[in-house]
């Protein structure tokens, strides 16, 4: 680097491609220090207090038997290991599967819209899930369970695909238009599975869980969810480069050597996985899909290597905080995390339509 | 580097679009394809990077079929400058130039230089942080051709690259790519740049190739009234060069 650069540089501040990479390390480490906080949080948050350092001595006794002196009752260490640290670190999962879904669909479909909600996609998981849980009997997280929700998200993606496509070609608009056409048919089909169920407290019990909470967390419920996030989001990290060229446009991509159409197949595929793991042990939240890739995007820029980690981080943070207030603005009553989700998403989406982006890609056809 | 098109034809929603279309492009030349809106030029150029199949015919480059390489390979072989709308989403100039390296392994270091030396030759060093979205329209188009620089190909297509630029950038951009020397197949709208700029040219109506060759060869007044029924008059013009000391 010559002086005349440094000098020019020193006058208006580092060049923003280094301050990208610098805010986005700090960004990261300050997202692990958030999620590390807010679960710590929600463990010790609840009817029966645990004190924050106790929780810790509760985990730490968990795993280390015998490294810290007891100072809980065996009340608190049954509810903060049996219920409240399960149902934490599930939240911290579904937060971020649902936000990294959300991610990956909006680049999917070059649509800011996107989002697994919006787009039938985790109503058709629901269909799915309810269709076991009333007509087979499958408890909560149960792996007949991910199967149904999962076939249940494949198959309303694949129709939204099939319906949106025009000469072999996805139009945004009619993508969009598919997939709530579908996300509304898909209700109706759960809606009337459970108006026909019998049982009308078990009913009731599947109809809270669809708008979304996480009090059937259990120990049990979190490996599948972890290993196919996990595996997920490995594989999207490798594909950043297939995936920032599909974000830029199709013809782009295929120019550029992406193989569009098997790697669309298989970010399809994996999506509804994802997707239909989640709502297995979570029921469908809407709008964690939607908003938290456009923060994270407003943060760190378009980059997928940049955008994967921060959306994912951040849904984690996001749903932690939400599920917080889901249990306590109303304790003892819980909130349908939908309600609390929505009523941050909603003034988000609407700042969203004002913006004119939106209005070039919906108007695309 | 060789492209050579043997009889291709093209079909959009079934109907046809190109008729048994014959081209090539030969190392280091750089080849224009002429002719009115809607006669099927682009369509061609489409079908050349893969974006559409052809429904009959062949296409090689380099020997090969290249409907029949894997995507990698092909990219690596051909870039596009296309018109394509940028994407809404806020990539830097860098992030855009990186996309040339799609088709290869992911090298952080050599991928690193590689698009540094493409920005270095397009002239936008400095721009490399720079949001693309923000640039102007001469600017971004540079930085598109870096892109395609960065995928290192030999062959290069061009889909009306200077269409939104102004007279200066529309000259600065085709002298760009005269001086890279790599063979360049380019859809091309003004007849006098076309004329100044080519090696040879190609020009379509309707579908068919109706002439190619050297400029002055085809681009007779005949073949112009005939195609996009004007009637061509020679007369003293303007000639547009650019400035020797430029950047």
């Amino acid at each position: 680097m010559t002086s005349t650069t440094q000098k020019t540089r020193a006058q208006t501040g580092p060049a923003p491609t280094t301050r990208r990479a610098s805010r986005f390390l700090l960004l990261v480490a300050a997202l692990i220090v958030a999620v590390v906080v807010s679960t710590w949080l929600a463990v010790s948050i609840g009817a029966v207090h645990v004190a924050l350092p106790q929780t810790w001595g509760i985990v730490a006794d968990r795993l280390v038997p015998g490294v810290l002196p007891r100072t809980w009752t065996p009340v608190q260490e049954q509810i903060v290991w049996e219920f409240r640290l399960p149902r934490a670190l599930l939240a911290l999962l579904v937060g971020a599967g649902l936000a990294v879904v959300g991610a990956v669909l909006q680049a999917l479909v070059r649509n800011p819209l996107a989002d697994p909600f919006l787009m039938g996609i985790s109503s058709g998981a629901s269909f799915g899930a309810v269709l076991v849980l009333i007509l087979g009997a499958s408890a909560l997280g149960g792996l007949s369970l991910s199967a149904a929700a999962f076939a249940g998200s494949l198959l309303a993606l694949a129709l939204v695909y099939v319906l949106a496509q025009r000469a072999g070609r996805l139009t945004p608009s009619r993508l969009l238009l598919a997939g709530v056409a579908l996300a509304y048919l898909f209700q109706a089909a759960y809606s009337f599975v459970l108006q026909l169920a019998q049982s009308g407290r078990a009913a009731q019990q599947v109809l809270f869980w669809l708008m979304g909470s996480l009090g059937g967390a259990r120990w049990h419920m979190l490996p599948l969810p972890a290993v196919v996030l996990a595996a997920g989001v490995a594989y999207l990290l490798a594909q950043y480069r297939p995936l920032n060229a599909l974000a830029a446009g199709e013809e782009t991509a295929v120019s550029l050597g992406v193989n569009v159409n098997r790697f669309r197949a298989t970010l399809f595929v994996l999506t509804s996985l994802l997707v239909g793991v989640l709502v297995a042990t979570s029921g469908a939240i809407a709008f964690v899909g939607l908003i938290v890739p456009h923060a994270a995007r407003l943060l760190v820029g378009a980059d997928h290597r940049r955008v994967l980690p921060v959306t994912a981080l951040l849904g984690a943070v996001f749903l932690q905080l939400v599920d917080i207030a889901a249990r306590t603005v109303n304790a003892p009553q819980e909130l349908a995390l939908t309600i609390v989700t929505a009523l941050f998403g909603v003034p988000f989406f609407l700042w969203l339509l004002r913006r004119r982006s939106v209005d070039r890609a919906v108007s695309v056809t | 580097m060789k492209l050579d098109l043997r009889a291709v034809s093209v079909s959009l929603d079934g109907h046809p679009i190109v008729h048994e279309a014959d081209l090539l492009v030969d190392d280091g030349e750089f080849v224009g394809l002429v002719g009115p809106n809607g006669c099927g030029k682009s369509t061609l150029l489409r079908t050349i990077y893969r974006a559409l199949r052809p429904s009959a015919g062949l296409i090689t480059v380099d020997g090969d079929d290249v409907h029949r390489l894997p995507a990698r390979q092909a990219a690596r072989r051909t870039a596009v400058v296309a018109q394509e709308t940028p994407p809404d989403l806020d990539f830097t100039v860098a992030e855009i130039v990186l996309m040339g390296r799609t088709p290869y392994r992911i090298a952080p270091a050599a991928d690193e230089e590689v698009c540094a030396r493409s920005l270095d030759r397009v002239g936008l060093t400095g721009a490399a942080g720079r949001v693309f979205a923000t640039l102007s329209g001469g600017e971004k188009q540079r930085v598109l051709l870096a892109r395609a620089l960065a995928q290192q190909t030999r062959l290069l297509l061009l889909d009306e690259p200077t269409a939104h630029l102004d007279i200066r950038h529309q000259v600065e951009l085709l002298h760009l790519v005269r001086e890279l020397g790599i063979a360049t197949l380019a859809v091309l709208h003004d007849l006098n740049q076309a004329a100044a700029f080519c090696d040879r040219l190609y020009v379509m109506n309707a579908g068919r190739i109706l002439a190619g060759g050297p400029p002055e060869q085809v681009l007779t007044p005949d073949l112009i009234s005939q195609v996009y029924g004007v009637r061509a008059v020679r007369r003293t013009q303007l000639v547009f060069e650019r400035l020797k000391e430029e950047r």
